[in-house]
């Protein structure tokens, strides 16, 4: 995308920019949990995890819940929270907590795109970058499995802040089957690109995650030139067009290898020019059938 | 999603065991992949596992392990594979078998084609059904252009050309009476719209349809007359390439590139891929489904993201 947003919309923009400073600050548990994120599994200790649990005591009972759900068939159910940690695995208890942070913050007559379709593509991009990420050698996977996983934080602004206009996007963009930023830009004089940006530096997310958030949709304009922004736009049009999009299709073709992003990308990680793409995405649906699995999980026992 | 959901394949729905999940399986997956070209993910593993069991029954080994060495045997490989590739695609023939591939059409390759053929005038359409089997894949394509036809196709044709190596498969092609298991994915829109009762619960597909395809005779490894095949559009070829060697495979796909005009699609099962097997091709996403793009010779694709 090259097209830039218009002076008027920035001015628009800004003017908004007040309404979402009565945004709520970032969740109590939102830092210690991407602190979490940070660190390599094997470094992370159960203790932080069961004291993560416990910010909020709906979520223990939330995440016993879901690893006595059918998705986990265990043969005796978990009844603490240490077992139901070890049933769900540091990864998903991640998940569950971060979707849990993000649906307090938004009331549910807010959310524009549906929470359950919200959290398949985030919790669907983020597994994809990282597998991505390991496939093609990138050094720090689960930095990339975090910056997937808030790539759209965006989408949650403009639905907390322009309620109602976003909802007119959203149905225009599933009439014409069209990406979402394309009619952001077009009905909003802005994406949820410019729109997360802001919230991710209020919040004081990771720079790199914050340049992710900004130009995941404008490739050839980011400043820094870092591979993750590459990989994260990747990894989020792979996950687009295989189901796990925003509930709906997009009528295009895409050309993964020619696109910008490859290049640049194959630029840092030259192992990128031998990926079977084919595979990949074969082995992509199988995440799809999983990741619906889960949060659909999450959902129906929120 | 895939269109082949495990419920439509009689041997899908064959009940999942534990041990479907033995890591012999991923081997056997892998070798298979790197042979045939058609990719079992984690999902679809169960699938390969219960063709190497119904395959236990008739070759020599005993379990899965000793399944293994028979695949890896030069001597019983070559054989061995071809048995297990028909436990795999046993049953998977039926028309309207993948509809991401057809919602593909619709939205995205034809308007198109339409957009760049139009440009030099030229309003038809070519397609190409290679390996069409008993021809559910060019009858099912036929009707769903016939459909298209008032609308994205108004004051365009198209014709099919439907081959395959078997003469007995063509001659049931040509037929077009269908029973219900291949009937299993259309909808009574079509049924009630482009087929005819036939014996008993069949139905023979209408003479509208038919008209639109050739069927003949064609083996994909007869280099003379596969450089006849020109001016295509759209080449289909599903579950076929999976039986060529590498060697035939690369050559056959080379003969395919030649026979479409640019740009222009050639479209393989959902689990196959062409992995090491070209570089010309350029593998496109669709929404829930690939294919593959020769593209406008100095272009480096379709749309940009």
């Amino acid at each position: 995308m090259t097209t830039t947003t218009t002076t008027s919309a920035n001015a628009e923009l800004r003017k908004r920019v007040e309404k979402l400073r009565s945004l709520p600050s970032s969740p109590a548990a939102l830092q210690p949990l991407l602190d979490l994120l940070r660190r390599p599994p094997d470094e992370i200790e159960l203790s932080q995890v069961v004291q993560l649990v416990s910010y909020e005591n709906t979520i223990a009972a939330q995440l016993l819940r879901i690893a006595n759900s059918p998705l986990y068939a265990r043969a005796r159910p978990a009844e603490s929270i240490q077992s139901a940690i070890f049933t769900l695995g540091i990864q998903r208890i991640e998940d569950i907590l971060l979707s849990n942070c993000f649906g307090n913050l938004v009331p549910g007559d807010k959310w524009v795109v549906a929470p359950a379709v919200f959290w398949r593509h985030s919790f669907g991009c983020a597994l994809v970058c990282r597998e991505f990420a390991e496939q093609i050698d990138y050094y720090d996977p689960d930095r990339a499995y975090l910056a997937g996983l808030l790539h759209d934080l965006g989408i949650i602004v403009n639905s907390l802040a322009y309620t109602d206009e976003y909802r007119q996007v959203l149905t225009d963009a599933v009439q014409n089957g069209r990406p979402l930023h394309e009619q952001e830009r077009e009905s909003l004089g802005f994406t949820h690109c410019d729109s997360g940006v802001i919230l991710g530096k209020t919040w004081q997310l990771p720079e790199v995650v914050c340049e992710v958030i900004e130009w995941h949709h404008d490739v050839e304009r980011v400043p820094s030139g870092s591979p993750l922004v590459f990989l994260v736009h990747l990894g989020d049009l792979l996950c687009r067009l295989r189901g796990l999009g925003y509930g709906y299709e997009e009528w295009r073709a895409i050309d993964l290898a020619a696109d910008p992003a490859w290049a640049e990308l194959a630029r840092h990680c030259p192992k990128l020019a031998t990926i079977d793409l084919a595979r990949f995405t074969l082995d992509l649906d199988a995440d799809v059938v999983r990741i619906t699995k889960l949060v659909d999980t999450i959902f129906t026992l929120h | 999603m895939p269109a082949e959901t495990q419920t439509q394949n009689p041997a899908a729905s064959a009940p999942r065991d534990a041990d479907d999940r033995d890591p012999i399986y991923v081997k056997l997956r892998d070798l298979v992949y790197q042979a045939c070209g058609i990719y079992h993910s984690e999902e679809k593993l169960y699938l390969l596992a219960g063709a190497c069991k119904r395959r236990l029954g008739s070759s020599k080994a005993k379990d899965p392990r000793q399944y293994l060495d028979l695949i890896s045997n030069p001597s019983t490989r070559v054989f061995e594979l071809r048995e297990l590739l028909n436990e795999i695609t046993i049953g998977e023939t039926c028309l309207f078998r993948s509809q991401p591939q057809l919602t593909a059409l619709q939205n995205v390759i034809l308007p198109e084609l339409i957009a760049t053929r139009g440009k030099i005038g030229l309003r038809r359409l070519r397609i190409w059904s290679a390996g069409c089997s008993t021809g559910e894949e060019p009858h099912t394509l036929s009707m769903f252009l016939l459909e298209q036809s008032e609308k994205l196709l108004k004051g365009w044709t198209f014709e099919i050309s439907a081959t395959d190596l078997n003469d007995r498969s063509i001659e049931t092609a040509k037929a077009g009476v269908y029973g219900t298991y291949a009937l299993r994915n259309t909808t009574d829109f079509y049924k009630h719209k482009y087929f005819n009762p036939a014996d008993g619960e069949k139905l023979q597909v209408k003479d509208e349809v038919r008209a639109r395809i050739t069927f003949s005779r064609l083996n994909l490894s007869d280099d003379t007359k596969m450089l006849f095949m020109k001016g295509i559009d759209l080449v289909f070829c599903c579950n076929v390439l999976i039986y060529f060697d590498i060697p035939s495979k690369r050559k056959v796909v080379q003969h395919f590139f030649s026979s479409l005009q640019a740009p222009g699609y050639f479209f393989l099962g959902h689990a196959e891929s062409l992995y090491q097997i070209t570089d010309q091709f350029r593998l496109v996403h669709l929404p829930g489904t690939t294919t593959y793009l020769k593209a406008v010779p100095g272009s480096e694709g379709t749309a940009k993201p």
